[in-house]
């Protein structure tokens, strides 16, 4: 079923894709997600001023297991949920006209990624960008995309992420964003920003993993001094929003996680 | 072959008036010349009824032309002559005025036009005019000046006011019995002629210019720049254009090089084909402004080898580059990319300075841009910044301070019909300008068709709702936008066009509507669905004191993102528009004069125009202007109210030399001051007499005939001699010049009878 609807979406959208040129239209992908079935919001074809893009990218070692075991997707983690979940809070709580569904795209050396100047990169300590992907993530972040990264953990994926993002930008320092910084004010004041631990906290009670203990904000910035990736190291603000309607998961998180999700996209807006 | 067939010159046709010296009465001529036809119609009809070859219409023809021939004769029975008031020799002066100016100087024929003026005189002319008259000798320059003899002409005078030189001979005619006034000149006047009221003043003296054209009508080889328009203030770093306006004769389709410069420094250079010899050929050459202050720019084109003038060759303007940085408040009604990349265009333009305030969330707001540094009208307050924190201004006041206004995707009924109705106050009372983006609330979605502030919008809105579309649209130029500065983003027109072509699709659009009378559409938007129509995307229009533009998309931002990084279209565009929306927008006071450069003459008019804080005219000011030249010292000048102009002040000055002068005006209310402006302008001496330097032979046959005078070539001028006695000036008598005898009049018979006897003998009746 899921197949299915997901082939007549791709034949669907590849046949508005000639009038829209180099804008690929919307696909839906099949979750890796043991969670409910995420189906299309009703209004998922309404055009809207914002999206948020997600980067599928070529994992490194690890891939979370399908339910079928046929492979392995990192770049899927917490998808479609956690997008859909973000977008409707976006919609409820700030006055973004934002689509209700998410677009994937790729460093494929076409000019679709442009046309989606917010990306969201999920799992990147497991990701790896070769030299052609990581030129041109550099020069569509120096062309003025923002690109958010979650869900990575410790040391070990740091490393990982760090291999690729130095391709990116080999010089660019990696700094902790200050409090101070406007990316905690622009719509919410953030200065307290405790532990957003994954769906796993709610069977283990654990808010970190591996050796991810403390909550890390840090951004690479451009030369005006304006944060291009915010990288969120030791957080899982994918799963909080994705599990924000489960009880089970601590709303305190859930919040955290909205807040900070919108003022990252409020700030890029903005800056 | 005029006075040939007709006896006298026309000019005496002209002053005189014609009379009949018989006495008779002119109805018994009209009753003799019905009986004549009466006769004769009668005698015709009877000799040619039996005749089959003379039938009604060959009877008729007949009896027109016998008819014709008795009312001819009764004419002359008559006896008409023509009367004509003629000076009375020995009692009249006749004023010879020689242009003295150094145009006399361009060599014409192998001789100066002050050689062939002086030939024209002393061939005779000047020996039979003293022989009836007294000669009065005048020399031309912007004033007139007696002289005694031909040999203290030089020359030399920078300038040539023939209206101001006649108002003085004129005037020296109320006291003296001057009959004429005799104008040797190429009519190269720096005034651009002679006014109404000195023409008023001669022909109410009757007193008739004759005048003698010197020096070609067209000069063979030859380019002169008739004009350069350029803005009179600029932003710094403004893109400007210089509009050249120029003719030529003798290079047709040959490339001339336009050049611009500051000083010594090339600022930029332009080749140009040359057009159809004698037509005006307008070129625009832009030109960065360049950083504040005092620009002198010299327009050139490059001269020829043969060239005959080369001094009409350059021009001089100014340009003062403003200092100001204009405050633009941008208002947008969503967080969207369009908003961030707009931002993001203008932030290096150092001449901008872009205030925001943003809708993020149903009841936030985020400014940025606000209490800068050394405001002090709104300085930071423990790290708080006031300004504007309850949104848009409420008060004109504050909204008087920006310069423009950027509207994004923000519907009407956001704002209160009190501050809807503040834009439209801006743009009319303030003079400044409002750009309108399109957005979902934008436009006719937004409900600003509605709005206190319809009228300033360029475009009338369409009454529908979901105008604004996600559908992509290709953008195309008009003609207008093809010459207009907001849309050149490169240098080259016709590169331009392409460049436009090759943008990236805009990822939205919305309908604006059909343009306003009086508004400029400069691009258009082709969606990619939906049949392709064209609709306006740029639009612009003066309003009022200021001006509005709507730019109907919120999906330029793909001009970034979608082109590469190197690339500053999408920058250059957004400033070039920001620039537009705010660089005429006037202060509290506004200074100026008709002419920045004064060209041989040293008169200025100075003009203040004053408004109060909420930009309604004040009246009541104390206006000075404090006005310091090249190595000159300060000079304060009182302006004073205009009469017919509120809030309008103006004072005369005279520049003492030539160099650039800086005049600073201030306005006072008591003790505060309400604003200050500074502007300048520049005395060039030596210069007026190098453009124009063909004869204008339209002046001076417009003079004379105007004035009951006559136009003559050097070669024809002897006749004058005899011409110049016919006047309705001076001391004149009647004289009568019998008209029987003329030539014309008996070749008028001899064709009547021969026209008669030809048709006859056509008719086989003779």
């Amino acid at each position: 079923m899921r197949l299915r609807a997901a082939v007549f979406l791709i034949l669907g959208g590849l046949g508005t894709w000639g009038i829209l040129h180099a804008q690929k239209p919307f696909i839906s992908y099949e979750s890796t997600e043991e969670h409910a079935e995420a189906a299309l919001p009703p209004d998922w074809e309404r055009d809207a001023e914002w999206t948020r893009g997600r980067l599928k990218y070529t994992s490194s070692t690890f891939e979370h297991p399908l339910p079928n075991n046929t492979g392995r997707y990192g770049w899927r983690t917490d998808y479609p949920l956690g997008d859909r979940h973000t977008l409707q809070g976006l919609l409820r709580l700030t006055r973004v006209d934002a689509k209700s569904v998410e677009q994937v795209v790729e460093l494929d050396n076409s000019s679709d990624i442009y046309n989606w100047p917010f990306v969201y990169g999920v799992e990147v300590g497991h990701w790896s960008l070769n030299d052609e992907e990581a030129d041109q993530m550099r020069d569509y972040l120096l062309r003025g995309g923002f690109f958010m990264t979650d869900d990575f953990h410790g040391t070990q994926e740091w490393d990982v992420f760090m291999e690729g993002m130095r391709k990116v930008f080999p010089r660019r320092p990696v700094t902790d964003i200050d409090n101070k910084d406007e990316i905690f004010h622009v719509l919410y004041d953030i200065d307290q920003r405790s532990r957003i631990p994954g769906a796993q906290f709610i069977y283990s009670g654990i808010p970190w993993e591996f050796d991810g203990f403390e909550p890390k904000f840090r951004g690479i910035y451009d030369d005006k001094g304006r944060i291009m990736v915010g990288i969120c190291h030791n957080v899982d603000m994918g799963d909080a929003i994705e599990w924000s309607d489960d009880p089970r998961y601590p709303e305190n998180y859930a919040s955290l996680a909205y807040r900070v999700s919108a003022n990252y996209v409020m700030y890029d807006l903005t800056h | 072959m005029f006075e040939f067939l007709f006896k006298y010159p026309l000019s005496i046709y002209r002053q005189g008036t014609f009379i009949f010296l018989a006495g008779w009465p002119l109805w018994l001529m009209g009753l003799g010349v019905l009986a004549a036809a009466g006769v004769l119609g009668f005698l015709i009809w009877r000799q040619s009824s039996g005749s089959t070859r003379m039938g009604v219409a060959r009877r008729s023809s007949v009896w027109i032309l016998q008819t014709a021939l008795a009312a001819l004769l009764l004419f002359l029975l008559w006896h008409p002559a023509l009367s004509v008031s003629a000076l009375k020799p020995q009692q009249n002066i006749v004023a010879v005025v020689i242009d003295d100016s150094t145009s006399m100087t361009t060599n014409d024929e192998n001789s100066t036009r002050k050689e062939a003026a002086e030939k024209v005189l002393n061939g005779g002319l000047l020996k039979a005019l003293q022989e009836r008259f007294q000669v009065r000798l005048y020399k031309m320059s912007d004033h007139a000046e007696r002289i005694d003899k031909l040999e203290q002409l030089t020359a030399g005078a920078t300038a040539t006011h023939i209206g101001e030189t006649l108002k003085q001979v004129a005037a020296d005619a109320s006291s003296l019995p001057i009959g004429a006034m005799i104008l040797l000149s190429d009519g190269a006047d720096n005034t651009g002629g002679v006014d109404l009221e000195t023409l008023s003043e001669i022909r109410r003296q009757r007193i008739p210019v004759h005048t003698i054209g010197l020096g070609r009508e067209t000069m063979s080889h030859d380019i002169e720049i008739s004009n350069v328009d350029v803005a009179a203030r600029a932003l710094p770093e403004s893109r400007l254009g210089a509009t050249v306006s120029f003719h030529q004769h003798g290079y047709t389709g040959q490339k001339a090089k336009i050049t611009l410069k500051e000083g010594s420094k090339v600022v930029v250079s332009q080749d140009v084909t040359l057009k159809a010899e004698g037509t005006e050929q307008v070129e625009t050459v832009l030109f960065n402004a360049g950083d504040a202050g005092v620009k002198t720019i010299e327009a050139a084109i490059e001269p020829f080898p043969n060239e005959e003038n080369l001094r009409n060759n350059r021009v001089t303007r100014l340009v003062n580059v403003d200092p100001r940085k204009p405050r633009i408040l941008y208002l947008e009604g969503e967080p969207r990319w369009e908003f961030k990349f707009l931002k993001r265009a203008v932030e290096d333009d150092k001449t901008l300075d872009v205030a925001t305030i943003l809708r993020t969330a149903p009841n936030k707001l985020y400014r940025q841009g606000v209490c800068r540094p050394g405001d002090t009208a709104h300085p930071q307050v423990n790290g708080k910044c006031n300004e504007m924190e309850d949104g848009f201004p409420s008060k004109i006041e504050d909204l008087f301070a920006f310069d423009g206004l950027i509207f994004g995707s923000v519907d009407a009924p956001y704002l209160t019909k009190n501050q809807q109705d503040m834009i439209k106050q801006f743009v009319d009372r303030r003079g400044g300008g409002v750009l309108f983006l399109g957005g979902k609330d934008s436009l006719s979605d937004g409900g600003w068709a509605k709005s206190a502030a319809a009228d300033i919008l360029p475009t009338t809105l369409p009454e529908r709702k979901n105008t604004y579309s996600f559908v992509g649209a290709d953008v195309e130029l008009t003609p207008a936008g093809q010459d207009s500065l907001i849309t050149r983003i490169e240098e080259d027109p016709a590169k331009n066009v392409e460049r436009w072509k090759k943008l990236p699709y805009i990822r939205t659009f919305q309908d604006p509507g059909d343009p306003k009378l009086g508004a400029v559409v400069l691009a258009n938007f082709i969606p990619h669905e939906g049949g392709g129509v064209k609709r306006p995307l740029l639009v612009t229009m003066n309003y009022g004191r200021g001006r509005s533009a709507i730019f109907a998309t919120g999906g330029s931002w793909r001009w970034q993102m979608l082109q590469p990084l190197a690339d500053m279209s999408h920058e250059m565009f957004y400033r070039q528009l920001l620039r537009w929306v705010v660089s005429d927008t006037p202060r509290h006071i506004t200074g100026s004069t008709p002419k920045s450069l004064l060209a041989d003459e040293s008169h200025v008019k100075l003009r203040a125009e004053v408004r109060d804080k909420t930009y309604l005219p004040a009246s009541d000011a104390i206006v000075e202007a404090h006005i310091t030249g090249e190595g000159t010292q300060q000079e304060t000048v009182n302006m004073i109210p205009e009469p017919l102009e509120q809030g309008v002040y103006g004072a005369d000055w005279t520049a003492p030399q030539a160099g650039s002068y800086i005049v600073e005006v201030v306005a006072k209310r008591g003790a505060e001051e309400i604003g200050r402006d500074t502007f300048t302008f520049r005395r060039e001496d030596g210069i007026a007499e190098n453009f124009h330097v063909e004869q204008n032979r339209e002046l001076l046959e417009k003079l004379s005939s105007e004035t009951g005078g006559s136009y003559y070539k050097p070669a024809d001028a002897q006749k004058l001699g005899k011409d110049i006695n016919y006047s309705q000036a001076g001391i004149t008598v009647r004289e009568t010049r019998d008209l029987w005898d003329m030539p014309a009049i008996f070749l008028l018979f001899l064709g009547i009878r021969a026209a008669e006897w030809l048709l006859r003998r056509r008719w086989g009746v003779i």
